[in-house]
């Protein structure tokens, strides 16, 4: 479904994501991990199309299409979603209405009809629920006055909301409080499936106890440097990133 | 004949009987003004001097009923209160005017002489012809506008509509229209001001009003400026507010050349006196420009009496070469202490060759009050762009929903309901936003 090789990508003048390579089959949930600046937020920004990143060179084919082609309404109405790790607040645009543009967008880009209000309004209603949040949210202004653990859910009802193929999660669980991280797994458990594929970005392994992922990749200086199972996680929670910087170290010898 | 020539003899054939005096006094203080160029401080930004007509007429035009204005009669709903002109001239067959005890709502040809104690007592008294150029011309040549008196403790709660159609083909027509409101002590009500083009020529008009707004007064006014396509209009509002009293004027101003000819130039001098303790005024403002159009708002809040409140939030958005031009003018007199000012101007450049020449103006002879202002000139928030666009929303859609969010703030400030479900729709329609 996603297959990056290569990647090189750059912000400023500076160069952040150094060859980096990465293949995501349907339905897997792979988890990133690794230290603050090595490029996480990049490589999720980077696949959503912000245009602020530039491609220096690599390629992503994301369901047999060139992902680096299109922009990033097309990523989006193609089915990639970016869960930001910072949520933009948007004074003066409900949620609902964000959200009807949104499922709008995506439908015409598929050939579909505008939903109609009645079934807009069931869609909404289910996917509240799912992230048991109430529906006084919708018709705030976007974000807007949202504590961190309600921008986060945000998110993830969003995500529901838009179906897509690809979620890309940077640091969801970031700024949530024990319930709310429970519940926003619980959501994200629930979206899991046989079509969908996950990129789990965290810091903290606890995140990974709820979303259990098939594979934990390291990242460092811009590149997976090391990946495995569930237990990397762990190891990593235990005993800190020193150990890769040294392995790294000693490749680089 | 030269322009003067032109004039004298035009204001020698006006056949008004009424306010003779003063007429002649607006008349003299014109012949000394003339029409400003750019070299005048208020009138830097706007050249009118080149873009009004050199032959202008200001005999009232012929008024013609046409298509346009039916379409637009039979678009309202069928209710609406409604007081109609046709280049300047009222139509009572085309208007529905209210039956409400305590309400006179006449023309002004008529109340002339049927309210000719009221006439003389407020008429001519706001605005300052021997300063203001156009407020000179209107008062020399006035010739008909709504009159409107609202009696003590009276409330209306329907909004009135003071519609001024352009039917005329006259291209040298220059429409004198005028309109007098009094809002007597406690008494209450709604009015829009629409002025709207129904012909398909470049036409030019030059109104004033003036509005005395009494004692725990209030008074709702929006200035409807939307479907005016080709037309160079100056607008001249002179309010005065007295104790407890609370005034409120919204100007909308869509302008948007329909051909790629004449270039649309909207001027609006706002002003609001607060010459009574507690008094309030809220001058809010929203503008669009679309391709070469010009559209200058020029506001005042003079703050005379003390403890008064005033706001002012003027919302811009400059597309194509458009202009705009902002002068936000706060007075606080030295009597006037725990004056509460404050000021905001906004603008949303969205093509590289729109523009926008902002200037804010404070001028402060008391020492304990608070005032405040902010000018902000920029493009939409790339943050929010983005974040919009990360759900699945086209470029053009998320700009149109992030200017609809910008704009709307003005809008939610209108008062009458009505009114703010139109501007609402409008503002929807115009931005095709469809939520
Ligand atoms: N706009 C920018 N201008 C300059 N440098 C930038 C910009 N955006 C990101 N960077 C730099 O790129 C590097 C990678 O940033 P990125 O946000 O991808 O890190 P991260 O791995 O997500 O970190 P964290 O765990 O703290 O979220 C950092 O050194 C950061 O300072
Ligand atoms: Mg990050």
């Amino acid at each position: 479904m996603l297959s990056i090789k290569n990647l090189n990508v750059g912000i400023a003048e500076k160069q952040i994501l150094k060859d980096f390579n990465l293949e995501i089959k349907r339905g897997e949930v792979h988890a990133i991990m690794g230290p603050n600046g090595t490029g996480k937020s990049t490589l999720a920004s980077t696949l959503a199309g912000k245009e602020d990143y530039e491609v220096l060179s690599g390629e992503v084919i994301f369901n047999g299409k060139n992902l680096l082609e299109m922009s990033a309404d097309e990523r989006a109405r193609e089915g990639v979603f970016l869960a930001f790790q910072y949520p933009v607040e948007i004074p003066g645009v409900s949620t609902t209405n964000f959200m009807k543009a949104a499922v709008n967008a995506k439908r015409k880009h598929h050939g579909l009809e505008p939903m109609d209000a009645k079934d807009f309004l069931k869609l909404m209603k289910e996917k509240l629920a799912l992230v048991e949040m109430n529906k006084e949210f919708t018709s705030r202004s976007i974000n807007e006055g949202f504590s961190g653990g309600e921008k986060k859910r945000n998110e993830i009802f969003q995500m529901a909301m838009l179906e897509p193929t690809l979620c890309l999660l940077d640091e969801t669980d970031s700024g949530l409080d024990i319930d709310a991280l429970r519940i926003v797994a619980n959501g994200v458990n629930q979206l899991k499936s046989k079509e969908r594929s996950f990129l789990v970005i965290t810091h903290y392994q606890r995140l990974l106890n709820y979303i259990v992922p098939d594979f934990v990749h390291v990242m460092y200086g811009g590149r997976i440097v090391k990946s495995g199972g569930k237990e990397l996680a762990l190891k990593l929670e235990e005993q800190g990133y020193d150990w890769i910087k040294e392995e790294v170290g000693e490749l680089a010898n | 004949m030269s322009f003067t020539e032109n004039i004298e003899k035009q204001f020698a054939e006006v056949s008004n009987s009424n306010v003779v005096d003063l007429r002649r006094s607006a008349f003299t203080a014109f012949e000394k003004l003339g029409i400003p160029t750019s070299r005048h401080e208020e009138w830097k930004y706007t050249n009118i001097k080149t873009k009004l007509n050199e032959d202008i007429s200001l005999a009232p035009a012929d008024s013609q009923v046409n298509a346009a204005v039916k379409n637009y009669i039979a678009s309202l709903p069928p209710y609406a209160f409604r007081i109609i002109f046709l280049n300047g001239v009222f139509h009572p067959e085309l208007s529905i005017v209210p039956d409400i005890n305590g309400l006179t709502i006449c023309s002004l040809k008529d109340a002339f002489t049927s309210h000719s104690t009221l006439v003389e007592t407020y008429f001519g008294k706001l605005v300052n012809y021997n300063e203001e150029h156009f407020a000179a011309l209107n008062t020399a040549f006035v010739n008909d506008g709504a009159f409107i008196h609202v009696q003590k403790n009276v409330v209306v709660k329907e909004p009135i509509y003071i519609q001024y159609f352009f039917t005329a083909s006259d291209v040298n027509a220059f429409t004198q229209t005028r309109n007098l409101v009094i809002v007597e002590e406690s008494a209450s009500i709604e009015l829009a001001e629409d002025f709207r083009n129904a012909s398909n020529i470049m036409v030019q008009y030059n109104h004033v009003s003036e509005m005395y707004i009494g004692k725990n007064a209030n008074l709702d006014v929006v200035k409807l400026q939307l479907e005016l396509n080709n037309a160079i209009g100056i607008h001249t509002l002179e309010s005065q507010v007295e104790r407890d009293g609370k005034f409120s004027a919204a100007t909308i101003t869509f302008a948007s050349p329909n051909t790629g000819t004449g270039k649309p130039l909207i001027r609006n001098n706002v002003t609001a006196r607060l010459v009574g303790q507690n008094a309030h005024a809220d001058l809010n403002g929203l503008y669009f420009g679309k391709e070469n159009a010009h559209i200058d708002n020029h506001i005042l809040v003079d703050h005379v009496a003390p403890n008064c409140t005033s706001n002012q939030l003027y919302k811009g958005v400059l597309n194509g070469e458009s202009v705009g031009v902002f002068n936000g003018k706060i007075f606080v007199k030295s009597d006037a202490q725990k004056t509460n000012a404050f000021q905001s101007s906004k603008a949303l450049l969205l093509s590289n060759d729109a523009s926008i020449n902002s200037k804010p103006q404070l001028e402060i002879f008391a020492d304990d009050v608070k005032c405040s202002h902010g000018a902000t000139v920029g493009q939409l928030d790339e943050n929010a762009l983005f974040y919009l666009r990360a759900r699945g929303i086209t470029k053009f859609e998320a700009v149109q929903i992030l200017t609809y969010a910008f704009a709307h703030e003005v809008i939610d400030h209108v008062h009458s309901k009505p009114i703010r479900q139109f501007l609402c729709d409008k503002l929807k329609d115009e931005l095709k936003v469809n939520f």
